[in-house]
């Protein structure tokens, strides 16, 4: 005789991730029905925007996606110099850069220890959270802040580099090599971890494709789709990266691409500090008044990042006014959240509910707004 | 506001300060600041303060920024559930006024109307360093007994329970399915 | 990259007629089509390599009394965006589903439809999904005003001292 159970795992879970809740039925073990519950940390972002001069909004923005605000202030000031058809000047693409990939460090690093919890190897957030600390303490002292910045404006970056700072972020990166043979040895070769994750929560090419899952997920599957590469933003189209790409499409090979990312961005600071102009203007002024007076010119617009957890974008709307006419925020783990949660959680088993979240880079702030 | 304690409620109290659990429930972004204060670069253990999962063994319920309305329901669920003592800390200008979210309309904007709260962490958000000095200004409030939010909800239940009402309509989980 | 760009965009127009592809930016295109021809225009640009689906969503433009949809599409192989645009009456807005061509959009149709009461016909599940016990009109609506509601539904705190007027002076 079978019975299934009702379930509601979160919003109060260590388990999930962030503030969001999963409904399930269970038979036993294994989930029979799965819906995702968001809507937690809804604030209506989109309409509080509306109510705010474009720059009043740079204080807003970076709120949505907590783990790594940076993303969100690029696309918003992509999207202000896309329709003004401003040209920023040439250092600010590089310390955008910069910014944009010690940010997607941190987040992975953030990640992989979500993984920790997931799996129950706990020993994984006490090495990833400390070296993420490092990273933030740059960004502390070229920002100000350690979470939100407000850094990357329309028009170019708030204030420039504090000086000696790039001697500081190759010390940081050098140390974060230095701590690869442990991070393999504790991640990857790790015996918890590869059974817990060797085969869980695949995923195929066609399913990605048809779900319009983007970043870690779809290049687990073996397609090398990365919008740095492909729509490329800033000066990407300078800097020599590779895209990893693994064929596996389970849980494992995901967070693997996680790690090997890290080693990229790693590579990619240390051409930005090289390649950069080493001094010159790094913002434009938008108006010749106030800058709270800007006017943007009627249009619409879609622009789109790489994120750390895949296509991020802003559909930005201007009727020509002080303010946005609307704006809609593509949070990249909507289709894995939403319809892959309810689509390919069925059949798998209670405890792969976590690891299917973690690995797939679940953010629950950019699905609520 | 400091009142008289019996000699059994200094000790109870001495006791209660120096090991809290603080409940695992990220409400809102404030959140992102725990993980670094719980590991090992602010190792918030030092001070008797550990993670727990489950509401019924924790002692402080951390509300970390905003709340939107649909929070709130299953904040005043988990506040239910948890056994006294229990202590709530306010992360961020948020709880305190509503902060940036003043003006929306899924966010309230005065924590202490619901539930009470016995310690605002100020700023947005509070930096690990901030928690952890609240964290200690918490241990004292509650050797001193001045940390009684707790009873205040038992004494003013009517109260709380009427703001609630006028916020969220009723305070009840439906779930997903609706069946 | 254009030149491909370019075919792609003849053979559709070669299909449907009078559409016109409006340059946005470097790799950004928009299109406006009529919404009874919608579905299958989005059909055959999947076909055609526009196969992820970013984003939909919608705009209102209360003063023309109109709703626009927009479908975002993006094209994997060139880098290109493409913006599929379509209107629809205000006072009653109803559109087909897209949910066959992307299973995705079953859950950004339940958004819009949640938040501009946009009906979407065939979609199965339209119910609220982020907000709870929600008795206004859709709240994204022009007309709906999020501060008043909140100071109806949600008390501020009341300060003694006006920090702004007084607080900058000190009172010690």
């Amino acid at each position: 005789m079978s019975k299934e159970v009702k379930l509601f795992l979160g919003p109060n879970h260590p388990g999930m991730h962030g503030n969001s809740s999963v409904h399930l039925y269970v038979e036993g073990d294994t989930v029979v029905k799965a819906r995702l519950v968001p809507g937690f940390l809804h604030r209506g972002f989109e309409k509080l925007m509306e109510k705010r001069l474009w720059f009043q909004n740079l204080a807003l923005i970076p709120r949505i996606c907590v783990p790594e605000p940076d993303i969100n202030e690029m696309v918003f000031a992509m999207a202000i110099e896309s329709l003004t058809k401003t040209e920023i000047p040439e250092r600010a693409h590089w310390i955008r850069m910069i910014i944009l990939e010690l940010a997607r460090i941190a987040s992975h690093l953030m990640a992989m220890g979500g993984i920790g919890g997931a799996t129950g190897l706990y020993t994984m957030p006490y090495w990833t959270m400390p070296d993420r600390d490092r990273i933030l303490d740059i960004f502390e002292k070229i920002t100000g802040a350690r979470i939100y910045h407000m850094y990357i404006i329309p028009g170019g970056v708030r204030k420039d580099l504090p000086g000696g700072i790039e001697k500081e972020i190759l010390a940081v990166l050098d140390y974060l090599e230095s701590r690869k043979p442990e991070y393999e040895n504790l991640l990857l070769k790790h015996r918890v971890i590869r059974t817990r994750t060797k085969g869980i929560a695949k995923l195929t090419k066609e399913e990605a494709l048809e779900m319009g899952v983007t970043g870690v997920g779809l290049r687990a599957t073996g397609l090398p789709y990365d919008i740095r590469k492909i729509d490329p933003y800033a000066r990407y189209d300078k800097v020599e990266f590779s895209v990893p790409t693994a064929t596996e499409g389970d849980a494992y090979a995901r967070f693997t691409l996680k790690y090997l990312e890290v080693q990229q961005s790693i590579n990619i600071i240390r051409q930005c500090i090289d390649m950069m102009p080493k001094e010159g203007p790094v913002n434009i002024k938008f108006t010749r008044g106030s800058a709270l007076r800007l006017r943007v010119p009627a249009g619409s617009i879609y622009c789109h990042v790489e994120s750390s957890r895949g296509e991020y974008g802003y559909f930005v709307v201007s009727d020509g006014g002080e303010m946005p006419y609307r704006i809609h925020v593509r949070g990249a783990s909507y289709p894995q959240g939403l319809y892959g949660v309810e689509s390919k959680l069925p059949g798998t088993r209670l405890e792969d509910v976590a690891l299917w979240l973690g690995t797939m880079d679940f953010c629950s702030p950019e699905i609520d707004r | 506001m400091t009142k008289q304690q019996s000699a059994w409620e200094k000790v109870a109290n001495m006791l209660r300060a120096r090991s809290l659990w603080m409940l695992y429930y990220c409400t809102g972004c404030g959140a992102i600041e725990l993980p670094p204060t719980m590991t090992s670069r602010f190792d918030m253990e030092r001070f008797g303060i550990g993670p727990m999962a489950t509401p019924r063994q924790a002692d402080i319920l951390l509300i970390t920024g905003y709340l939107s309305t649909k929070t709130l329901r299953r904040v005043v669920y988990t506040y239910e559930q948890m056994q006294a003592p229990k202590y709530i800390v306010g992360f961020g200008s948020c709880t305190l006024n509503g902060g940036i979210y003043y003006d929306s309309y899924a966010t309230i904007n005065k924590l202490d109307l619901y539930i009470p709260v016995d310690l605002y962490l100020a700023g947005c958000m509070p930096r690990p360093e901030a928690i952890v000095t609240g964290f200690k200004k918490l241990m004292e409030k509650i050797d001193k007994g001045e940390a009684d939010g707790w009873k205040r909800y038992q004494e003013n239940y009517e109260w709380y329970k009427k703001n609630q009402l006028d916020a969220l309509g009723e305070v009840y989980i439906h779930d997903e399915f609706h069946e | 990259m254009n030149s491909m760009n370019k075919k792609i965009f003849n053979e559709i127009k070669a299909i449907f007629k009078n559409i016109e592809f409006t340059d946005i930016d470097e790799r950004k295109y928009s299109v406006i089509i009529p919404k009874e021809k919608a579905v299958s225009f989005l059909e055959t640009l999947k076909r055609k390599g526009f196969s992820h689906m970013s984003l939909i969503t919608c705009i209102d433009w209360i003063a023309e009394k109109e709703f626009e949809i927009v479908y975002t599409l993006f094209n994997w192989e060139t880098g290109t965006t493409l913006m599929v645009k379509t209107r629809v009456d205000r006072d009653n807005p109803i559109l087909p589903t897209v949910m066959e061509i992307w299973p995705t959009a079953k859950y950004y149709e339940r958004d819009i439809h949640e938040f501009f009461g946009v009906k979407f016909e065939g979609n199965p599940d339209l119910r609220p999904l982020i907000l709870e016990k929600w008795e206004e009109i859709p709240p994204m609506r022009k007309d709906f005003d999020s501060a008043k509601y909140s100071k109806e539904h949600f008390p501020d705190r009341a300060y003694d001292v006006d920090f702004l007027l007084e607080g900058s002076e000190s009172n010690e």
